[in-house]
């Protein structure tokens, strides 16, 4: 596309041998300004993370594998919660940071950067609208990402963010142009709706699934065969959404009654009244909508199933598994690994007004999430017991993004506009996103034929890999202040796999950069960084 | 040093000197020959292949397959007489006439969507969009179910494909990457990119082939050599499933890259005669690549024709349709007849079956703009060569054609009988993205067992 750039000036500011060379002060790493209790109470409840955990170990003579090293964390937990690799400086200050706890305050800057936001908008959106090649939630997704990053930005409680999501009104005003409604430019979850096709089958099927952590879609149909949800309790629940009625999507009129509680049970003439999913009567207000009474009984700090649903998908999302697992599937047959753990979790987050950073903080900071993930093969009964960080793949997002930062790209295009029919103008994170379609078995993923002959062959690499067109490598090669081979090999370690090379692969490359010319050598090995399995995964 | 039993990675360090530059004629007489003589031509083992015709915006039976002369629906198409008697098809498509005794016509598909998006990914996977289940296309299935995992071609090609609208419909959702089609000659993912009517010759070559400008063979093998020391130690540190996929997608790639294989696209090798035949344009080539690549044990190749590009309705004509149906079916014609002939004259025909169909039909009435709109309820598919009893109809549409009066035949249906025909159990079950068993063709489905042969 020729619209992109490279910039090495912040990615190289580098302190060799810890003389400082800083043109642009990194920000420094302090804690958050939220409340100390709120950072307390996340390493209390990190503290008591590991013990349940390193409970089972004792009692089933397994031995964790051993911490993260300083650059296994720093990278792991910079994807994690950031969405991205590392920057070159950023690796070198934390390896050389004296301050013991220099982790815990690394989380604290992180979530509060503006990449958390960013990256957790990715997250939550892929969730709840899963690219399903729906073209209205398609066209809508901008917005529906635009009312998440607000979400997020402020730190709203997950309670609100799932409540303003459930309560959003929808019917169509009188004399409006319906593509007024979908052409005004807002932020709106409308695309949440549309990809439900706003129908109360749908919306039943996906709100429990997404905000109860129960799998109800094959009670639409039959009851479950293998948990103890019947057909019957299925249509009750989607009665909540009785009162949703479209013709065509949201481009045409929609009509939304408040009042309506009812539901036929599609192929039989019975009809059922609107119950929860424990088979309570619901506390109907006058002048309440069935959606609204429906919003406060899910997010209500009493509901069994919302804190716990919340925190296993968020532990699944850092541990690459959940302590249930599959996700959605909680019932007699499948229990919690831990499901003390998980209770102590979903209350805690409960407590803390469903603080998605306070939870998040209090994973990352335990001992568990930072065990290393190197060893030797396990099964997958020990996977669930989480003695080792399992190697997670990274999200299409997080795969174009780390890579911009190792290369120093910066994307002056349209990006993520939308164009005509929602289609978004090619870019080359546009081409990356497409070609490394979203995976849903994050610990299983694979690697297309197409996708890597995109990084190994594409423009993006190529240009980033070559000596004439690459700032990166020009800035490598031409740096006065790195003298050796050795430094400049490892500064391309350090801008990829944010980590210094061992010594036995910096003798091999030296031993390389010996029988060729030093720019093309140097270019090799940056290339053969950037499309290694190290680079490509979360570990 | 790996203690691993993924294939992938039992690939020693001298087999992946082997895939280098120097030894390509070495790999490419152990490797690639030897699999193209277990498949060659007539060879009872040989397996079946597919090769999908994707009439993109959905075509109008009414004047391809399925014409009503004297009724005020009919248009102003005239039918001709084909190679069986009785069976008779547009005035527009006289040189697939010729073939019809290997070809069954499918007169009564009903189904129920009507919406682009949706109908695609109803025709392509067998069911409609549901929360977060990703269903694969069926080119993924059969790869899937027919691919061989050493393959040196890739086990599902799409051609020229449209995925403007759905692109859920061309993916392998929960079959995973190693499933996913490899796609040349895309089309239509920006309306501002016009496809200009003789760039064909460029557009169905593989992207990133070729290594980028200033690397030469040999600094790929040094490259690659990196490449495979910094892999393999990783590997040996990270046991499991992510670390091998990496690799082998690699692999597959690098040999794609240097094998023979990559010769399979390359369509100048074809006599000029035969090219002519096919029709110099995107999906005539396009065709002659599908034979190309089945002829090389590719299970499963498609080809669009209709792309929504460059302000074209593709067979979407809700406008002007009857010029619309006659250019199409000019470029259609011959490029499928001249497939039919081909495959038949290599001893393919046999062992391949021809798919012709589009995400739905179109309207028997005929509206203010002389064209025809959306029309799920009674329209017409093809299936050809392979596998299937040719030359009959199955179904009948009513004088008018607004309704099936017979044998209506229904998604799954159809979809099972492409198995059966491909020798695929169409209720044999895949694990989900969700964890749920999905059968590769719901259980509902009445394969149309009188259309197997």
């Amino acid at each position: 596309m020729g619209r992109y750039r490279y910039e090495a000036v912040g990615l190289l500011i580098v302190t060799v041998a810890s003389v400082s060379l800083h043109a642009v002060p990194p920000p420094p790493i302090k804690p958050s300004d939220k409340s100390a209790d709120s950072a307390h109470d996340a390493q209390a409840l990190a503290t008591r993370i590991d013990q349940l955990i390193a409970e089972r170990w004792s009692s089933r003579g397994i031995v964790p594998a051993p911490p993260a090293d300083d650059s296994e964390f720093l990278r792991r937990v910079s994807l994690d919660l950031g969405g991205k690799i590392p920057r070159v400086w950023e690796v070198r200050e934390f390896l050389n940071h004296p301050r013991p706890d220099k982790r815990e305050r690394l989380v604290a800057r992180l979530l509060d950067g503006p990449d958390y936001a960013r990256h957790f908008t990715d997250f939550w959106r892929a969730l709840f609208v899963p690219d399903s090649g729906e073209e209205q939630s398609r066209f809508l997704l901008p917005r529906f990402e635009a009312w998440l990053r607000q979400r997020l930005q402020d730190n709203i409680g997950y309670d609100r963010l799932v409540r303003d999501l459930l309560i959003l009104p929808l019917a169509t005003p009188r004399n409006q142009n319906v593509f007024f409604r979908i052409n005004q430019g807002q932020p709106t979850p409308l695309a949440f709706y549309a990809a439900n096709e706003l129908k109360p089958e749908n919306l039943g099927a996906s709100t429990s699934r997404l905000f109860l952590g129960v799998k109800l879609e094959c009670a639409q149909c039959h009851d479950h065969p293998f948990a103890k949800w019947s057909r019957k309790q299925f249509w009750q629940y989607a009665a909540f959404f009785s009162g949703l009625k479209a013709q065509s999507g949201i481009y045409g009129p929609v009509e939304d009654k408040a009042d309506r509680r009812e539901i036929q049970i599609t192929g039989t003439n019975k009809t059922v009244q609107a119950r929860m999913l424990d088979g309570t009567q619901p506390a109907w207000k006058p002048g309440v909508s069935a959606r609204v009474t429906l919003a406060e009984w899910i997010t209500n700090p009493d509901n069994p199933f919302f804190a716990r649903a919340a925190v296993n998908r968020i532990w699944a999302q850092f541990f690459g598994i959940g302590l249930i697992e599959p996700v959605d599937e909680p019932s007699d047959q499948n229990p919690a690994s831990h499901p003390e753990l998980l209770d102590e979790l979903a209350h805690q987050f409960a407590a803390h007004q469903f603080d998605l950073k306070f939870l998040i903080r209090a994973i990352t900071t335990s001992r568990t999430y930072q065990s290393s993930s190197v060893g030797a093969s396990s099964s997958p009964e020990e996977r669930r017991l989480f003695s080792r960080m399992s190697v997670k793949g990274l999200s299409p997002e997080q795969l174009f993004d780390s890579l911009a930062q190792a290369t120093g790209y910066r994307d002056f295009g349209r990006g993520n506009q939308p164009g005509f029919f929602g289609v978004v103008e090619p870019s080359p994170r546009r081409e990356f996103l497409t070609r490394f379609a979203s995976q849903d078995k994050r610990t299983q993923p694979q690697t297309s034929i197409l996708q890597a002959l995109l990084l190994m062959n594409g423009k993006f690499v190529a240009d980033a890999t070559s000596v004439d067109k690459s700032e990166l490598l020009a800035a490598v090669i031409d740096a006065p202040f790195l003298g050796e081979p050795t430094e400049r090999i490892e500064t391309c370690y350090l801008a990829t796999l944010s980590r210094k090379p061992r010594p036995d692969e910096l003798a091999r490359l030296l031993q390389y950069m010996q029988r060729k010319e030093t720019k093309a050598a140097l270019a090799d090995v940056y290339w053969s960084l950037l499309n290694s399995s190290e680079f490509m995964l979360n570990h | 040093m790996i203690g691993s039993p993924h294939p992938a990675l039992r690939v020693s360090r001298r087999d992946w000197l082997r895939l280098s530059a120097a030894g390509v004629v070495a790999y490419s007489m152990s490797g690639w020959l030897e699999s193209m003589a277990a498949d060659a031509a007539g060879h009872p083992q040989r397996r079946r292949s597919c090769i999908l015709l994707w009439m993109n915006g959905g075509p109008s039976q009414m004047d391809t397959f399925d014409l009503k002369p004297g009724h005020a629906n009919g248009g102003t198409f005239r039918e001709i007489a084909t190679s069986v008697p009785g069976i008779k098809i547009s005035e527009h498509l006289p040189k697939i006439a010729r073939s019809m005794d290997r070809m069954a016509i499918i007169r009564s598909m009903k189904t129920k969507e009507g919406d682009h998006g949706r109908a695609a990914y109803l025709l392509r996977t067998g069911y409609l969009p549901l929360g977060s289940l990703e269903y694969p296309t069926l080119g993924s299935l059969v790869s899937k179910e027919l691919g061989k995992e050493q393959a040196e071609l890739p086990n599902f090609v799409s051609i020229a494909p449209s995925r403007l609208l759905s692109p859920a419909a061309y993916g392998s959702g929960f079959l995973g990457p190693s499933h996913a089609p490899l796609i040349v000659g895309e089309t239509g993912y920006s309306f501002a990119q016009p496809q200009a009517a003789n760039n064909y010759q460029e557009k169905l070559k593989v992207q990133d082939l070729a290594s980028p400008a200033g690397v030469g063979p040999r600094r790929f093998d040094g490259r690659i050599d990196l490449l495979q020391n910094l892999d393999q130690d990783f590997a040996s540190r990270h046991p499991g499933g992510a670390p091998q996929s990496h690799v082998a997608a690699y692999e597959r790639a690098v040999r794609l890259m240097r094998m023979a294989a990559a010769r399979a696209f390359n369509i100048d090798e074809e006599a000029p005669a035969l090219r002519d035949a096919y029709g110099r344009n995107l999906f005539g080539q396009g065709c002659l690549l599908a034979r190309r690549l089945v002829e090389r044990g590719v299970p499963f190749v498609e080809v669009t024709l209709g792309a929504f590009d460059a302000g074209m309705q593709g067979w979407d004509t809700h406008q002007q349709n009857f010029d619309a149906v006659r250019r199409l079916s000019e470029v259609l014609d011959p490029a499928w007849a001249t497939l039919m002939d081909d495959l038949r004259s290599r001893g393919l025909l046999d062992s391949t079956l021809i798919v012709w169909m589009g995400e739905f039909g179109r309207t028997p009435m005929i509206n203010q703009q002389a064209g025809r709109d959306h029309f799920p309820n009674a329209w017409t598919t093809v299936l050809a060569g392979g596998g299937i009893r040719g030359g009959q109809v199955i179904g009948r549409t009513s004088p008018d054609g607004t309704k099936v009066e017979e044998r209506p035949v229904t998604v799954p249906d159809f979809l099972a009988t492409i198995c059966r025909a491909l020798g695929i159990d169409p209720l044999k079950q895949n694990q989900s993205n969700i964890g749920r068993p999905i059968r590769i063709v719901d259980k509902v489905a009445k394969p149309i067992v009188e259309l197997l042969s």
